[in-house]
């Protein structure tokens, strides 16, 4: 059987390798270096003994703290981009362009950077992403591309998007194969128009900006369904059903949630209702809408729970279920078509924590008085960018439902309780009223 | 097989069927089981499981080889419990030989073999939640079983394929500290399985998805020849740790955890319970660890067994693997037959999955627990 | 309606947990290696690629017999005059891509040190067919050569050029 006897002897400290050949061992032997790690170090036993005596998890603390500190200085140096905007706007009045041209001018600019938010927001949130779940993992996620933490991953990735073979299936519906990409993407982009990023810092100010997105952030349904049903697969189409029936189901009580809010700021338009959030209650509670008793705080639950099902996010990602239908409809894309279909993802999610933040979370208003300095815009990108994270968070701790249950729980659990939750609004503004509660 | 025909509904509505081929290439077949799905609307009409996509072949294989060779091809089978496949093989052989195994591989045996255990329910818990779409206890899952993998390293110099129960005996001793790393391992483990209780087994979506979903009765299961968990979630308390002590388990204070129902769920918490009773038989079997030697005296390089034949059968993680042996007094096997837990354990699927939803499909398999493996061998 | 709150309240409580460890392991440290740059070593005992001596093998092809899957062929010298077999290996061969690393072979070596043995080398890849087999003559050097089919003679490895000596993890 073995060439020696046991040379170890039994519970013994020996090797269990009967005879260690004095030959040397070679190992690693790859010209590419690399650090050479001969304990169990990357036991989570060792790993988590004492993080902080860990260098790597020192640093990548001092960057957290100096990249928040930062973006807050970078934030008090810039000051209000409204004012910006105001200034620019004047300077474009002062040249010598007709008034129409120049009123069209400013639209484009307003155009491309709301576009360029939603570009820049899918580049950053896939990275986020990334990290996010990465760390929840107990992962590093991407660390290469870049040099700091895989920055450039995502911009990489979106090269290589591009470059890719677009490949339509010969099964595939052509023309539609082609417009379900820019039907799903062209309503995200439109409804960022009256979304504020600061107090007064919008592209468009409508009066009626909640409808308006909640009108057009449901267009991209169809543009769901399309690519469902032109990729000629059958999972696909299955996807592209399941989408149809959760975001038609979802709107309503995400509408519904909402109505507490527009009835305590009594105006659809998005710049009012953040207005109606400024100040403190004893001067330190601040008077954002989820504080509200109760009735803030389910509708903020509700909103959220949604929004959720509205990105098509865990756990209610029933669309792109990858275990069940692969990848559901965006399975036959690739290259570019496949990242529009990314890109309206994260738009979306990034549409509705920019309103959670908005509805809710008071806005650019700051959270203690004293933190006043520190511009709206500020205020406003770090609430969504929490508010993103919520998204995140949920995605990577929570399993999947399944399709029935989903629609009952919406029907039977989110919908009733939207309803209830404004007749416990109205009650709380009659309350409101009739002199009783502080402010 | 495929079919897409016309059929009735109880309101009197006429629809089309729809064919859908669940796999070879799936993520959550779990390897390369084909399903083919008569679906009408989202709802199963008839399923039929096709495999054969990894036959290898090791049963003929074997007949070619010696019996020290015989154990290196057992690895390959379940690929995720290699431990008990060498073991099922060894026991089968030694009955074949009349040999005697040593004391301390006899514990040896069972210290890995649990450990194993641990590790293959482990791949149940991450995949079963991937499939269930909660992605993040997959990588908890493996981290944990990494470490598993690092003390077979440690021990006996492979992480999957082990080649570590002999004929005879156990390759490779432990020292003291591995003895030590296991119980810091062990000590780790216990923790993070109330981890896993709380982000799976008993996560309100999570219970929605499987609690009564899959439900096989004791009577179907018994007929179906389930074994394993699969067959205890339906409530049958059979073990053949317990019925039929091997490797001395007859020492060893343990229970064998019971379902109530049969649901997916059932199946999916006697793992989890299961490897409850794994950490404290490995506990058990640490702290009386025999002395003494490895291997048994006198079994040759090249063995050849006298004429006859041989039954032996362990608790593998997916159920009851059993090994015929026919020796016709040669060096190799005249025939060897594997009673592979997963390719018995699957063939229930095409009762229960009538009637389900195609989310429930991937419920209803995962909780199998099947490995492509084995069921092709 | 209490255990309809009942309910409710225990799933969000369950929710509430299962955030709550997601949060925690988010500020723990992460505990993979990163592999280019930061390599494990494996321990003693692992059975990384085989390696084979040619000094000190006697050509007995106990580790050919041993093989379950024949990866190892030899042939043993013959001495020029007499025509007779000498114990030295005139050429030895490792098809890693047979190997079942199940270390048979290295079990049954019976020259101490092992001539044939599995080294702690786990990164070995393979662009064709003929690179798995190593093949080692006398004078070659320790990791062995591959057979080039298109130049009709034998090349170093390209990827394993030096031959780093690591203390086994312990």
């Amino acid at each position: 059987m073995r060439a020696e006897p046991a040379a170890s002897a039994p519970g013994g400290e020996a090797s269990p390798r009967p005879v260690k050949a004095p030959l040397p061992t070679p190992v690693l032997n790859r010209k590419s270096g690399g650090r050479l790690l001969t304990d169990t170090r990357f036991w989570p036993t060792e790993v988590w003994k004492s993080p902080w005596s860990l260098p790597r998890y020192r640093a990548g603390a001092m960057w957290l703290a100096g990249i928040v500190l930062g973006i807050a200085a970078a934030g008090f140096a810039v000051g209000e981009l409204a004012v910006w905007a105001e200034k620019l706007l004047a300077l474009l009045g002062r040249t010598s362009l007709p008034p129409a041209v120049a009123a069209w001018v400013w639209v484009l600019i307003k155009l491309t950077c709301v576009i360029g938010v939603i570009v820049v927001n899918g580049l950053w949130a896939v990275w986020w992403e990334r990290k996010i779940s990465a760390h929840i993992q107990s992962r590093f996620g991407p660390m290469y591309a870049g040099g700091f933490h895989g920055w450039a991953q995502t911009i990489l990735d979106s090269i290589k998007l591009l470059l890719k073979e677009d490949v339509t299936p010969a099964a595939a519906d052509q023309p539609m194969h082609l417009l379900a990409p820019i039907m799903a993407i062209a309503p995200c982009v439109m409804a960022f128009a009256p979304v504020l990023f600061g107090d007064e810092l919008a592209a468009a100010k409508l009066d009626v900006g909640v409808l308006y997105i909640f009108a057009f952030a449901s267009i991209s349904v169809i543009g769901i369904v399309m690519a469902g049903w032109a990729s000629g697969n059958k999972y696909s189409l299955l996807g592209g059903l399941r989408a149809a029936a959760q975001i038609v189901s979802y709107e309503l009580p995400r509408g519904f949630s909402v109505v507490p809010v527009i009835m305590f700021a009594g105006s659809l338009d998005l710049a009012v209702i953040d207005q109606a959030q400024a100040g403190y209650w004893l001067g330190f509670v601040p008077r954002w809408f989820v504080f509200y008793p109760v009735v803030g705080q389910l509708a903020f639950i509700f909103f959220l729970i949604a929004s959720v099902a509205e990105t098509n996010r865990t756990p209610f990602d029933i669309p792109e279920a990858e275990s069940e239908l692969v990848a559901g409809f965006h399975t036959e894309f690739s290259g570019i078509k496949w990242a529009m279909f990314f890109l309206m993802e994260y738009g979306y999610v990034l549409l509705s924590s920019f309103l959670l933040a908005v509805f809710f979370l008071g806005g650019g208003a700051a959270p203690l008085p004293f933190l006043d300095f520190i511009p709206s815009w500020i205020w406003m990108v770090s609430k969504a960018m929490l508010m993103m994270f919520v998204f995140l968070w949920f995605r990577w701790t929570f399993p999947r439902m399944r399709v029935d249950q989903l629609m009952d729980f919406n029907w039977k659990i989110l919908l009733p309780w939207s309803f209830a939750n404004i007749g416990f609004a109205g009650v709380l503004v009659y309350l409101h009223r009739s002199g009783w509660g502080p402010g | 097989m495929q079919s897409e025909e016309l059929i009735v509904t109880e309101g009197g509505l006429e629809m089309d069927t729809m064919f859908v081929n669940m796999g070879p290439q799936h993520p959550s077949t779990h390897g390369v089981l084909r399903l083919g799905l008569t679906l009408a609307g989202e709802v199963i009409t008839k399923a039929f499981p096709d495999i054969g996509y990894l036959h290898r072949g090791t049963e003929k294989l074997m007949e070619t080889r010696s019996y020290h060779q015989c154990v290196v091809l057992t690895d390959r089978w379940d690929y995720c419990s290699a431990m008990t496949n060498n073991l099922a093989f060894c026991l089968s052989a030694e009955r074949l030989f009349g040999t005697q195994v040593p004391p301390r591989a006899q514990a040896l045996r069972v210290v890995m073999c649990e450990l194993n255990r641990i590790a293959s329910h482990l791949i149940l818990l991450g995949t079963y939640g991937i499939d269930i779409g909660a992605l993040t206890p997959f990588l908890y899952t493996f981290r944990e079983r990494e470490m598993i993998l690092d003390l077979y390293e440690k021990c006996c110099g492979a992480r999957l394929t082990y080649n570590y129960i002999r004929l005879g005996g156990v390759a490779a001793d432990i020292d003291s500290g591995w003895v030590a790393k296991c119980r810091e391992f062990l000590e780790f483990f216990k923790p993070r399985l109330d981890e896993y209780d709380t982000l799976l087994s008993f996560n309100p979506i999570f219970l929605a998805r499987t609690k009564d979903i899959g439900i096989i009765s004791k009577e179907t299961a018994v007929a179906w020849g389930l074994s394993g968990p699969n067959l205890r979630g339906s409530g049958v308390s059979y073990d053949v740790r317990k019925s039929e002590p091997y490797c001395g388990y007859e020492q060893y204070d343990f229970e064998v955890p019971l379902g109530a129902s049969g649901s997916c769920w059932d199946r999916y918490f006697c793992r989890v319970q299961e490897m409850r009773q794994s950490v404290r038989i490995v506990e058990q079997a640490l702290a009386e660890l025999p002395t003494g030697e490895l291997m048994a005296k006198g079994v040759p390089k090249i063995p050849k067994p006298p004429a006859g034949e041989a039954y032996a059968h362990v608790e593998a993680p997916r159920g009851d693997l059993g090994i015929f042996l026919v020796s016709d007094g040669g060096a190799a096997p005249y025939r060897l037959h594997v009673r592979a837990p997963c390719f018995i354990n699957l063939a229930i699927l095409q009762e229960i999955l009538v009637g389900k939803k195609v989310a429930d499909v991937i419920a209803v398999l995962g909780s199998f627990d099947i490995v492509l493996g084995e069921v092709d061998r | 309606m209490i255990g309809y709150f009942k309910t409710v309240f225990l799933s969000t409580w369950a929710f509430i947990e299962g955030l709550w460890i997601t949060l925690r392991y988010l500020f723990k440290p992460a505990v993979t290696v990163q592999y280019p740059t930061e390599k494990l070593v494996p321990y003693d005992a692992f059975r990384g690629a085989l390696l084979f001596d040619p000094a000190t093998c006697i050509a007995c092809s106990l580790c050919a017999k041993a093989c379950p899957s024949a990866c190892i062929a030899l042939a043993s010298q013959t001495h020029p005059e007499t025509k007779k077999r000498v114990p030295k290996p005139e050429w030895y061969t490792l098809d890693l891509g047979k190997c079942n690393f199940c270390g048979l072979c290295q079990e049954a070596c019976p020259t101490k040190p092992k001539s044939v043995w599995h080294s702690l080398d786990y990164e070995y890849s393979f662009s064709s067919r003929d690179e798995m087999v190593r093949c080692w003559k006398p004078g070659f050097p320790l990791a062995g050569r591959v057979w080039d089919p298109r130049r009709k003679e034998f090349r170093d490895l390209e990827s394993h050029i030096p031959v780093r000596e690591v203390e086994a993890r312990k």
